[in-house]
């Protein structure tokens, strides 16, 4: 597999919008820190299961889109298309009628929008009549809501899709996303993954969790992929390769989760042709330093403990975004910028799911191929 | 580039689970339309689902446990269980790693996300039951396909609404042509639910009794559910295990409308059609059949029937729905058109449009109305459009 390329990026985090925010909140934050996130306040009227939670304050789409074809939108579906406007600009892709159709949009998700496919239940279960729902919000109760309203927006008409991935949800899309682009089903790929900040997320990561270190957050994280040898529209600086995307899955979980885990590592370390001492620093789901259901198996692959980055500590936990935010820190961080070192971004879903890719990151700035 | 067969299938239908009751469902022209029983429809004006009420997890199921996971796992992990014995595959003898789920869905858990919006109602957030919230992620369909089959490839569930089933197949395609996997495991799940049946029946789209492509007093969808996976090997490998191939699978193409979330655009679908036939290398004049994507809805059947006659001309081939039987299985819709254009091929008939009465002038095509026809079929196009505009269009093709 000869990977993929970034030729910009975006994020949308309780940072803020837009990578200088994420860069910014990364130079201030101190070693190993854990992030409360900020206060609820009055966001919701229901009653939450913290007082603080990863969200953008007062985020509204319309401040950036305008109004235009916004009124419908939900949480997770504004993040997304505000994400994908900052990352095409940050890429510099300049979009005509003739490459629209060579751009595709991947985007990873758990669920969609719960809230609004609860909601949507809600008012057939408490309505007088079960009907009397509106029918304008109806897509947004389908997954792939989100990607379709990035596609109306800048028009991209290349195939469009939607990957349930929860936490490996990001690595599903980067290994969807660099197989459209190798079969040349597009040039160019849109790939994220979003989730919001509602009460239904903060509950069942509440419910749910296997921590309560950090709280629930959301998310939007997009970078645009092409191949290396590109034509210009797609943006002319590289940030980062993509070398390789493994998925697997371990049945039952446990320790086949565990090999499947480490076959992912060797997978990624072999297509790409590198070495596992390269590996400088792996991006984990986890959230402890006790826990390395994840980090353990990779260092058992990789023969040595490289630096291990927990993005959730940071940023809460942000289901299949986690991984879009964890991309978003290996490119926005100054501190560890050694350009060519390689790592690895890595997850481990609640079946058997696993993943790993391994991504190279350019000189800052990218390699300017202008 | 190796080629792709389709070895085994799997479908659990409101019209029969297994080839075979599906196969002859599909030539009777049966219809699996009931009265609604997996929610209760008092104050629903429209009360019919195609619900799948035969179906017996406990029964179907060997490793997956029906109380661990929700409905729409359960279809996708029996459906798995029956392509897989109906490919007669032993799957020690695939290398772990090589053989993956591929699965696509409209709405995931969509019950259990109803059973959780009602303890929410009822006592609050608080009150959700948390082991009923880790059956709601929809990454679970392809999960439990991995689960049941104990497969150690890629797990993958693809969430582009009604076309999704479409996508997995698709990118199942690029996976064993791309000599990434032995085998795959595609296709697509969805449960009845309110908040669907709802909102169909909001934007006027939702059919009182029955569902009538294609006709022209045609008035929309009824829902439906199910579970439909497909065996997909490589040719070599499938040869060399001696294999019966159904069908070879040809190609697909995939893109997007990019226009309106909900109303489908008659010039891109063409595109669709053109990219999936120029993918697998064939020309329209070799198509025989088209299994539709045929919602029964006034503007769906009407976009289809354009994009047919722009790409196909003014004689294009038989086109039918088997919505008309199975009602509008959402996620599963697309793998349970890739399994009838593989009976098609296989058992060389169409299967009908049923419920049909009245032409359409407007339309122009040949609905194959209400009785299945015999048919040498060499060459089937499996339409799939959705809510986002995602288009996607599967090739099937007669083994050589």
């Amino acid at each position: 597999m000869s990977g993929v390329v970034v030729t910009g990026w975006s994020a949308l985090t309780s940072a803020g919008v837009g990578v200088d925010a994420l860069a910014k909140r990364l130079a201030l934050a101190e070693a190993g820190q854990v992030e409360k996130g900020h206060e609820i306040g009055d966001l919701y009227e229901e009653p939450m299961p913290a007082a603080n939670g990863h969200f953008l304050p007062s985020f509204s789409p319309r401040e950036h889109l305008g109004r235009k074809g916004t009124s419908t939108f939900d949480r997770a579906t504004g993040l997304a298309v505000v994400c994908c406007q900052e990352a095409l600009r940050e890429a510099g892709v300049s979009l005509d009628d003739e490459v629209r159709p060579r751009i595709g949009v991947v985007l990873g998700t758990s669920l969609g929008s719960f809230k609004s496919t609860s909601d949507y239940t809600r008012e057939t279960l408490v309505q007088d009549k079960p009907y009397l729902v509106n029918p304008m919000l109806f897509p947004n109760t389908v997954m792939n809501c989100a990607a379709g309203q990035v596609a109306i927006r800048f028009g991209l008409r290349g195939a469009n899709t939607t990957i349930a991935g929860g936490t490996l949800g990001f690595l599903n899309v980067l290994r969807y996303a660099g197989n459209a682009i190798e079969r040349g089903h597009v040039d160019v790929v849109v790939a994220g993954a979003v989730e919001e900040f509602t009460p239904h997320r903060a509950w069942a990561t509440r419910l749910t969790g296997a921590t309560d270190v950090v709280a629930a957050g959301e998310a939007a994280g997009m970078f645009v992929l092409a191949k290396e040898n590109t034509p210009e529209w797609a943006g002319t600086r590289q940030r980062a390769g993509v070398l390789a995307v493994a998925t697997a899955y371990g049945p039952g979980g446990g320790e086949a989760a565990e090999t499947a885990l480490a076959g992912c590592v060797h997978r990624v370390l072999a297509k790409a042709g590198v070495e596992a001492s390269e590996v400088s620093t792996v991006y984990t789901g986890e959230v402890e330093d006790g826990d390395e259901r994840e980090f353990g198996p990779i260092v058992r692959v990789l023969g040595h403990r490289p630096d291990r980055v927990m993005v959730k500590r940071l940023f809460g936990e942000c289901d299949a975004a986690s991984g879009a935010v964890a991309l978003g820190v290996l490119l926005a961080e100054d501190r560890d910028a050694r350009p060519g070192g390689l790592s690895l971004l890595t997850a481990r879903g609640a079946d058997g799911a696993v993943g790993a890719a391994i991504v190279r990151r350019y000189a800052d700035g990218g390699l300017d191929r202008g | 580039m190796a080629r792709v067969v389709v070895t085994g299938v799997g479908p659990v239908s409101s019209i029969g689970i297994g080839i075979a009751a599906f196969a002859e469902a599909l030539r009777t022209g049966r219809s699996g339309i009931s009265p609604i029983t997996s929610f209760d429809p008092a104050g629903f004006p429209h009360r019919n689902a195609g619900e799948v009420q035969t179906f017996d997890p406990g029964a179907q199921l060997r490793r997956v446990d029906p109380a661990e996971w929700g409905r729409s796992s359960q279809f996708a992990a029996g459906a798995a269980r029956l392509a897989l014995a109906d490919a007669r595959l032993d799957l020690t003898s695939v290398a772990p790693g090589r053989a993956h789920a591929i699965m696509g869905t409209t709405s995931g858990e969509s019950a259990v996300a109803e059973a959780l919006t009602a303890q929410i109602i009822d006592g609050g957030f608080a009150a959700q039951d948390p082991a009923l919230l880790t059956q709601l992620p929809a990454n679970r369909l392809a999960n439990a396909v991995s689960e049941e089959l104990g497969l150690s490839g890629e797990s993958l569930t693809i969430a582009t609404a009604c076309s999704a089933s479409n996508y997995a197949i698709g990118y199942a395609y690029d996976l064993l042509a791309g000599g990434e996997a032995d085998v795959v495991f595609a296709g697509g799940a969805d449960s009845v639910c309110r908040w669907a049946h709802a909102g169909f029946f909001r934007l006027g789209a939702l059919a009182k009794d029955a569902c009538t492509p294609f006709d022209k007093d045609r008035a929309g969808i009824i829902t439906g559910e199910g579970g439909a996976v497909l065996t997909l090997e490589t040719y070599d490998h499938a040869r060399k295990r001696g294999a019966t191939v159904y069908a070879e699978l040809l190609g697909y193409g995939v893109n997007c409308d990019a226009i309106h979330p909900v109303t489908p655009d008659a010039p891109t679908v063409a595109e669709c059609m053109r990219i999936a036939h120029r993918n697998s290398g064939i020309a329209p004049s070799d198509v025989d059949y088209i299994c539709a994507h045929g919602t029964g809805t006034q503007v769906n059947d009407l976009v289809e029937s354009k994009a047919v006659i722009e790409v196909f001309g003014e004689r294009p081939p038989p086109i039918s729905s088997i919505k008309s039987m199975l009602g509008h299985t959402m996620g599963a819709a697309c793998g349970f058109g890739a399994i009838a254009s593989t009976v098609a091929i296989d058992r060389g008939f169409l299967p009908p449009t049923v419920n049909w009465t009245t032409a359409d002038p407007e339309l122009g095509v040949d609905p194959v109305p209400n009785a299945a026809r015999a048919a040498n079929v060499r060459v089937v196009q499996n339409d799939g459009f959705a809510f986002g505009g995602n288009n996607a269009i599967v090739m099937l093709g007669a083994p050589e």
